[in-house]
């Protein structure tokens, strides 16, 4: 009995223990690893699925697209979930028009895959047939996948911005993604059930250019056509509207078909372009008076070694008659009154040497030396537009300061962002860098220019109703270190109307080897042909009432010319295109004040502030004695008391 | 008349049918709505990518590439020189 009762005290013992263990064990799992196997558990059944965010789009100023996000389809197959491999394999591949040996090979695979992106329209009918599995990835749209190619650039293989303003843009125009999460069996498959969505995609926001998609398409074609014509190895165009420096249009080609932003990268000697900031450095400093001439030297003049000389000699020419016919003699003579130091002020107020500031990823700065670089005939050598470099952009911002009454401003591509739920993000004001000349300077310069296309090297481009001024150039070009033979670069800057200038063009050529090289017979006539399809254009950028104003002001139209025979009658009210500048003022000088003080300055003046660093105002940016635009944004750096 | 233990358990089938019943009904509802939603997706893509595809040929129609040759030819059209184009001033209309 005794036996007994042991034998049932040693079970309940085991049993006991047996129960202890399996206790230990619940507590081991439930207490201390209930957190790792629940997610364990949780990763088995459900997956975190990315919702994809929506590009944000690019559209031109007037609301055309330019580059949108659309859905796009990868197509997997696996043949053996298939009907029939054959028939739905020759379906497959007229719908995605793919080669039929090409389906067949990649059927014969266990799983076969086609990349595309395929459209919704390509993969339509594939939808619902067994077997095929449709992987949805946004992708970019280019409705017209030519225009401003190198300006709007391309988006990469991980939907980033790759090249242009798609890379520039990039963090502006790509969203948030979201995540939800989805139910899986234990196969792996997601249960047919809604998911929960963890966090909604935000959208990315919408850009709208400063670009005018009709102008870009007028530059485009003009300058193709011409490149063509005069067997170039390429070419720019830029216009730009000198208001605001926004950008309407952007041209860049290459003979071999490339396509690349040289607008912004390529710098070339822009020569006789540049002599009219040669003459505002002149005028500026009071260094010459209106009828002040200089001898033509019978057109070969000597400079130390060199010796200069002028396709159309002139016995005495004044500075206007110099820029008119372009004398590179009368040029030179007058900027020896210059000093080193003026000369390069001059033109760095101009903004040559440095970099524009425009939001484009790349740009070139140019090039140009210090005068302390220089040798004995640089002076003549940067008033004849040589010695120095620079990019299209840049000869259009500086000739953007002329029509703008002095002020060089800082050219735009982007005129509006636009955040998903509507609201304005960004809206272009015009951004004044600095004052170059001053008002009245500007307006004898413009002058100069109107001289140039009514009587001198520029009349190709002469449009009988409308005034235009302009400066032809036709440059030496440099080949592996050394000016070349027979090769130059044509280029020819426009202000149009000369009167209150509503668009700055300009041309460049690039090696014209097709009859004349000279600018004037080149790269003139491109740009007049790109005025006369932008006038008869309906929507471009160009404010016609203006403009009609102005043509009735002009020459030609009082001298009572034949006015044409087929009118052209213009929308009324006609909404003007460019935005009104705002009112410009000068910063003021609050050096040595306190911040507070300081700011308080700059807040009565109309600027706002960002304030770096903390104590007393130690400079701004811009800097005293600048101009700025109301409401613009004057960065006040600071430092501690002394 | 106090419930007897039958009735109880009655009670509680009944309850547990309706709870479940209702979680089925639910699902099956949020199911159905998650395949119209995917097929209206399904259509919107479509609807978008034929838009595209029709934004795209319309934009190479109208392009001056195509147009302007077109308008040549067929209704002897041509872009007009400067001369030919009169802006026509609105009265009272002010410069800005």
């Amino acid at each position: 009995m005794a036996r007994f009762a042991v034998r049932v005290q040693v079970v309940e013992a085991v049993m006991a223990a047996g129960l202890a263990v399996l206790i230990a064990r619940a507590a081991q799992v439930e207490l201390i690893e209930g957190g790792r196997w629940s997610t364990e558990a949780r990763v088995q059944r459900t997956e975190q699925i990315v919702l994809a965010a929506r590009r944000g789009a690019l559209v031109d100023r007037h609301g055309r697209p330019l580059a949108r996000t659309i859905e796009t389809y990868h197509v997997g197959v696996a043949p053996n979930e298939l009907h029939d491999v054959e028939r739905d394999g020759a379906l497959i591949a007229r719908q995605l028009h793919l080669r039929a040996e090409d389906v067949t090979q990649a059927l014969a695979r266990r799983y076969a895959y086609f990349a595309g992106p395929f459209s919704a329209l390509e993969v339509q009918a594939l939808r619902g047939m067994r077997g095929v599995h449709l992987e949805p990835v946004v992708n970019r749209f280019y409705p017209e996948p030519d225009l401003a190619l190198a300006v709007i650039g391309r988006v990469g293989d991980d939907g980033h911005g790759a090249s242009g303003l798609e890379r520039a843009l990039d963090s502006l125009l790509t969203g948030r993604p979201g995540s939800a999460v989805v139910l899986k069996d234990r196969a792996g498959r997601e249960y047919e059930s809604p998911a929960r969505v963890v966090r909604e995609p935000v959208a990315g926001a919408d850009v709208v250019l400063t670009l005018d998609a009709e102008l870009q398409e007028i530059a485009q074609r003009a300058l193709d056509d011409a490149v063509l014509r005069t067997h170039a190895t390429g070419g720019d165009v830029v216009m730009l509207d000198p208001a605001t420096d926004e950008v309407l249009a952007i041209a860049s080609r290459r003979r071999d078909g490339s396509v690349r932003p040289s607008a912004f990268i390529d710098t070339f000697e822009p020569g006789s372009v540049a002599k009219i900031f040669a003459a505002a450095a002149l005028l500026e400093r009071d260094l010459v008076t209106p009828d002040e001439r200089v001898s033509g030297e019978g057109g070969r003049y000597r400079i130390g070694h060199r010796t200069i000389v002028d396709e159309d000699p002139q016995p005495s020419l004044t500075l206007s008659d110099a820029i008119r016919v372009s004398s590179n003699i009368a040029i030179a003579k007058f900027s020896e009154r210059l000093s080193p130091a003026d000369q390069y002020a001059a033109l760095r107020a101009f903004g040559f040497g440095t970099q524009t500031g425009i939001e484009f990823p790349a740009e070139a700065g140019g090039k140009l030396r210090l005068p302390k670089e220089w040798s004995r005939p640089s002076g003549a050598s940067l008033a004849m537009g040589y010695e120095f470099a620079v990019t299209p952009i840049q000869i259009a911002a500086a000739y953007a300061a002329l029509a703008n009454d002095g002020i060089l401003l800082q050219p735009s591509l982007v005129q509006q962002v636009v955040g998903p739920d509507g609201t304005t993000l960004y809206r272009h004001r015009p951004e004044p860098v600095r004052r170059a000349v001053t008002p009245a300077v500007a307006e004898a310069l413009r002058e100069m220019l109107r001289g140039v296309v009514e009587r001198g090297t520029g009349t190709e481009a002469a449009l009988a109703h409308f005034s235009l001024g302009a400066k032809t150039g036709t440059a030496r070009r440099v080949v592996r270190g050394r000016y070349a033979p027979g090769r130059y670069t044509a280029s020819f800057a426009a202000l149009f109307p000369a009167d209150r200038p509503q668009i700055v063009l300009v041309v460049k050529i690039d090696d014209p080897r097709n009859g004349s090289y000279f600018a004037a017979q080149t790269a003139a006539p491109v740009t007049r042909s790109m005025l006369e399809q932008a006038l008869a254009a309906r929507d471009v950028a160009i404010d016609r009432t203006r403009l009609s104003t102005a043509a009735i002001r002009s020459p030609a139209a009082e001298a009572g010319e034949d006015a044409g025979v087929v009118p052209y009658v213009v929308a009324w009210p006609y909404r003007p295109d460019s935005a009104a500048p705002r009112a410009v003022r000068v910063v003021p000088n609050v050096r040595g004040r306190d911040v507070r003080e300081a700011v308080h300055t700059l807040h009565q003046r109309g600027f706002r502030v960002t304030l770096k660093g903390w104590g007393v105002a130690e400079r701004t940016s811009p800097a005293a004695g600048d101009s700025a635009a109301a409401g613009s944004v004057v960065t006040l750096f600071a430092g501690q008391k002394q | 008349m106090a419930a007897k233990g039958r009735h109880w358990v009655a009670l509680w089938l009944v309850a547990f049918l309706a709870v479940a019943w209702l979680v089925i009904a639910r699902q099956t509802a949020a199911i159905r709505a998650a395949r119209e939603l995917a097929t209206l997706r399904e259509e919107r893509a479509a609807l978008s990518g034929r838009s595209a595809d029709l934004e795209r040929r319309i934009r190479a129609a109208e392009s001056r590439t195509v147009l302007l040759p077109l308008a040549r030819r067929h209704l002897g059209l041509r872009v007009p020189a400067d001369t030919e184009i009169i802006l026509l001033t609105a009265p009272g209309a002010a410069p800005r």
